[in-house]
């Protein structure tokens, strides 16, 4: 039964581009592009979540896995006309690789001293990009970044890019759910929630702190990989710190530690202003009271108040109500 | 429910809601208005600018529908926000595009946004007047290059840098640059470092500083060991006002040129406590008050601040080179659509506006004046008008 | 040489900033054990309440400052009442991105309320030049010094001799203790949240008329707080203070002798070569203020 639902659910998802065109012909290219970024966005909160909410590591550098998988790809690409098929893995190994190096010294590091540590190497990715500009380009940017062309296929029009996108976000869940499911799902929760426990019970915390830290991470580049040759262009902007904060409220909105939580946070997030419509700025501001309310009153976001209404007993007590 | 189901409906119930949300209905008088995007950054490090289009694009609309719009038909104004990256740009015309349904985009102010903007343009076949964007990339990249519905109006620094650089070697052997770190500030540097080499000035040192670090100090200091003739400043008034404390502050007195906002009214009323800091200073722009004052006085009034330049450039695109073409699209066709106003772009010429002749060339590129204006007494003085080259 | 001597003032002046940012930020940590993410804020408005004060209603330089470091203070001790006292009790998680959402909030409505044009407070002593043995600086450069050594040895003082100070010294070193003791453990929160608001609107008050104010002010002023803070050892004041001098010391001369457009990687280059060397901080993690 299960297994019919997905499959059906699937299909529609698969089928969304046909759909769009039949219901809302005159934006659909719109609808599509929102589609695209949520679903990129959407991936990158799931590999951002691994961190964050499974193994309860509050790393503040994701934005640098992003940019680094991005830059390695679109540079291999440019400059040294890697294909598609090639850049992709690159930028992905880029990334966790970077991810590892700066985890191991990271990880020796407690709770805010790691965060401020990660925010550092996020602000010095940033920094780095902007400044190297012979390597980088830095603000006049890597342009030209070819569309994806992997073997016959070549991702150019708007439905091709969705699928791309609904392609990675997939994959990502699935890798996602596999990690955090099971024993290995159990092992990361049980560092998350109590450390020394875990340790007593030889689950080393930071063996699987960098487990989650580097496929976060090599994600993460993957995303970005997506990303820059979605849009062919690539600015040191696209590092901006400003990135962990639309993350933090993706995770919080939606469900941090929970696959559903978090795509619904990200679709939220993404298509939210779409619908909204306000001032830019006063988004901006709405965000930040946003954030800020969920992660005092409901820190559990959407998936907590669903699960809680969900769990909420429907039968009349034993007293006899 | 599983993700996937809640998934899709939460897709159907947002297309619903993006449905509904039609723009206002069209003022008929001489015909449906005219839709006109800005597209700029409303948000982000780098707000100020399109704060600046943003007030620009009001007045205009109020200048021109006060007159009964162009040719009967008035401006409706739509806004997007690019916040100064290549990804937000993207989603920035499509919406002004696709939802808002615009007639023409002006923008994106940012050459990363612009950069990001152009194969969109393309795609939906809007046209799109660039106003501020200084990537020299945009060049090769427009007009016969490869996209005929975006179109140019202010020059690169690579235009400028030859005619300027020749008017610095008339007085002066050896520069160190002041540039801020992002696109303009970079493109200019570059295109400096070349037109120096030409005209055989000896560039010292360039500096890049981070827009809003305000702490300008050390690399002053370095500077005035080194020692030369005299100072490029590639910044905006609102550094360059921090800066030219500074400069004082540590006691340099070299000559003063610059490529930015520098020479403006925005700049003097911000050191209208020291009205005499950058006498002397020459800046090679395109445009000054004495092009259009009435302008300057109607933006003060408003905004009770002076002008800003990303306002005064985002003007001199619409009123020079867009308003006419739209005019010329209506009387020549009858409408004003999207591929009747590109078709007007490209064969718009506009022969004495007060930027000089409005003309594309078949890189979507115009050629506007270039103008060398001095500040004198704390008073700003246009000292000449350079006719750019193609 | 001259040179050297010159880079040294200038990173003075900046240690001097950072030292009265991060001291607040050190006093949250040490007494109320909180991280706060919104603290450049607390110098943003001070910067624009300073501004308000100086430019708008024309107060004379000194009251005007000190109506920015108390309207500061007012507005610490309203944030503390209102989230901080909500997210006291909870995970550092969670006071880490509340605090950043706060961050985000203010910043934004600033653009709102304020504007993006950054606006320009110079003051008569910002303007006068003084020439001290070959080096030209600004009579408020040695204001900024003087006055911020004089808020340390009064922060000394205050910690060491008052009533409130002793009460916040003995809550960083052992809260539960100074609950069964009797202290007011609200009252010592709540004054810790107006001092170090305080500190960080005068040093805008200071520091303004050498730079200007914006509504992005903050944000890299927390981080280098921040790794001030952490430099010095968690929550241990005078630690704090000396670290931030270390990182404006530091970074004022990378950027005039090794690159000015990487001067604000500095802070977090030795901020992370310090935690990698030394976790606890160059003064070890004491226990208190």
């Amino acid at each position: 039964m299960r297994a019919l639902r997905f499959g059906l659910g699937g299909a529609v998802l698969v089928a969304v581009p046909w759909i769009v065109a039949a219901v809302a012909p005159g934006q659909q290219r719109y609808i599509l592009h929102v589609l695209i970024f949520t679903a990129l966005y959407g991936a990158l909160a799931l590999s951002y979540d691994l961190v964050v909410g499974h193994v309860g590591s509050l790393s503040l550098a994701h934005p640098a896995f992003f940019g680094i998988g991005a830059y390695t790809a679109a540079l291999l690409a440019t400059e040294a006309h890697w294909p598609f098929a090639a850049a992709l893995p690159a930028g992905i190994a880029a990334a966790g690789l970077t991810a590892l190096a700066v985890g191991v010294p990271m990880f020796r590091l407690t709770e805010h001293s790691f965060a401020m540590g990660t925010l550092g190497f996020a602000l010095v990715a940033q920094i780095v990009a902007t400044n190297w500009v012979e390597f980088t380009r830095g603000p006049l940017c890597v342009t030209g970044i070819p569309k994806p062309e992997i073997g016959p296929l070549r991702i150019t029009t708007l439905p091709a890019f969705y699928w791309m996108g609904l392609t990675a976000v997939g994959l990502i869940g699935l890798l996602y759910h596999g990690l955090t499911t099971a024993r290995l799902g159990r092992a990361f929760h049980a560092v998350r929630d109590n450390e020394m426990l875990a340790s007593a019970a030889s689950i080393h915390p930071l063996k699987y702190r960098m487990l989650a830290f580097v496929i976060g991470g090599a994600m993460a580049g993957g995303v970005g990989t997506l990303f820059a040759s979605y849009v062919g262009v690539l600015c040191p902007t696209e590092l901006a710190v400003s990135l962990t904060v639309n993350l933090l409220v993706m995770l919080f909105l939606g469900g941090v530690g929970s696959l559903r939580g978090v795509v619904v946070g990200a679709v939220a997030f993404t298509a939210l202003p779409e619908i909204l419509r306000m001032a830019p700025t006063w988004r901006m501001v709405i965000y930040g009271l946003l954030l800020l309310v969920i992660v005092i009153r409901a820190p559990d976001g959407l998936e907590g108040v669903i699960r809680r209404r969900s769990s909420a007993p429907r039968r009349p007590s034993a007293s006899g109500a | 429910m599983t993700l996937m189901r809640r998934g899709t409906i939460g897709i159907a119930v947002g297309l619903l809601l993006l449905l509904g949300g039609e723009g206002p209905g069209a003022l008929a008088q001489g015909g449906p208005p005219i839709k006109v995007g800005f597209s700029s950054a409303m948000t982000g490090p780098s707000a100020i600018t399109g704060e600046g289009v943003k007030w620009a694009a009001q007045m205009l609309a109020d200048e021109y529908n006060a007159k009964g719009g162009i040719m009967g038909r008035k401006i409706e104004l739509y806004f997007g926000d690019n916040a100064g990256t290549p990804g937000e740009a993207v989603s920035a015309v499509r919406r002004l595009a696709d939802v808002d349904k615009v007639d023409v985009i002006v923008g994106q102010t940012h050459s990363g946004a612009c950069l990001g903007a152009l194969p969109v343009v393309k795609e939906l076949q809007v046209p799109m007047v660039i106003e501020a964007c200084s990537n020299p990339k945009i060049r090769d990249l427009i007009g016969k290059n490869g996209n005929e519905w975006a179109f140019r109006v202010n020059p690169d620094d690579i235009m400028l840098a030859n005619q300027f650089a020749k008017y610095i070697a008339q007085s002066t052997k050896t520069v160190s640059i002041f540039a801020q770190n992002d696109d303009f500030g970079r493109g200019a540097a570059a295109a400096y470092d070349a037109a120096f080499k030409k005209t055989g000035i000896k560039l010292v040192s360039t500096e890049f500083f981070d827009r809003g670090q305000a702490d300008y100090r050390p690399v002053l200091t370095r500077v005035k060991r080194a020692n030369p003739e005299a100072v490029l400043l590639v910044m905006l008034a609102s550094e360059g006002s921090v800066f030219m404390r500074q400069f004082r502050e540590v006691g340099l007195t070299q000559k003063l040129y610059a490529r930015g906002s520098m020479a403006t009214v925005e700049f003097l009323h911000q050191v209208k406590d020291s009205p005499s800091i950058a006498d002397g200073l020459v800046e090679a722009t395109y445009w000054t008050p004495a092009l259009d004052p009435a302008w300057e006085k109607q933006w003060l009034e408003r905004f009770k601040v002076p002008v800003r330049v990303h306002g005064s450039l985002a003007a001199i695109a619409f009123r020079y080179a867009l308003a006419p073409a739209i005019e010329q699209a209506i009387k020549k066709t009858g409408k004003a659509d999207r591929k009747a106003i590109r078709d007007a772009l490209e064969t718009v010429d506009v022969a004495d506006t007060p930027v000089g002749r409005i003309r594309f060339d078949d890189t979507h590129q115009a050629f506007i004046n270039m103008l060398l204006v001095q500040i004198n007494g704390g008073q700003l003085k246009l000292l000449e008008k350079i006719t750019i080259q193609p | 040489m001259g040179d050297l001597v010159e880079q040294l003032v200038h990173g003075l002046t900046l240690g001097s900033l950072y030292a009265m940012v991060a001291t607040g930020l050190a006093l949250m940590f040490g007494v109320v054990r909180l991280v706060n993410f919104a603290h450049g804020e607390f110098y943003m408005l001070g910067g624009y309440a300073f501004w308000y004060a100086y430019r708008v209603l024309g107060l004379p330089y000194p009251v005007a400052g000190v109506a920015a470091a108390a309207a500061t203070a007012v507005f610490g001790l309203a944030y503390e009442r209102t989230v901080i006292r909500t997210i006291l009790a909870r995970t550092w998680h969670v006071q880490l991105i509340a605090t950043l959402a706060t961050s985000i909030t203010l910043t934004n409505l600033a653009i709102i309320v304020f504007g993006t044009q950054p606006k320009e407070v110079p003051t008569v002593l910002s303007s006068a030049i003084a020439e001290i043995g070959g080096v030209r600086l600004a009579w408020q450069r040695p204001l900024v010094l003087v006055a911020a050594v004089v808020v340390f040895a009064g922060l000394e003082w205050f910690v060491a001799r008052t009533k409130l100070g002793r009460a916040m010294r003995a809550m960083s070193q052992n809260r539960e203790a100074c609950a069964v003791v009797g202290v007011d453990v609200q009252r010592v929160a709540l004054a810790t949240f107006g001092l170090s608001a305080a500190l960080a609107g005068g040093a805008a008050a200071l520091v303004s008329p050498l730079f200007n104010i914006f509504p992005d002010v903050g944000a890299l002023l927390t981080l280098k707080a921040f790794a001030a803070v952490i430099v010095g050892g968690f929550g241990y004041v005078k630690g704090a203070i000396a670290a931030a001098f270390l990182i404006g010391v530091a970074e004022s001369l990378a950027a005039g002798y090794l690159s000015y457009a990487y001067k604000d990687a500095i802070a977090f280059v030795v901020m992370v070569a310090v935690l990698l060397v030394r976790p606890q901080g160059l003064f070890g993690r004491r226990i208190g203020i």
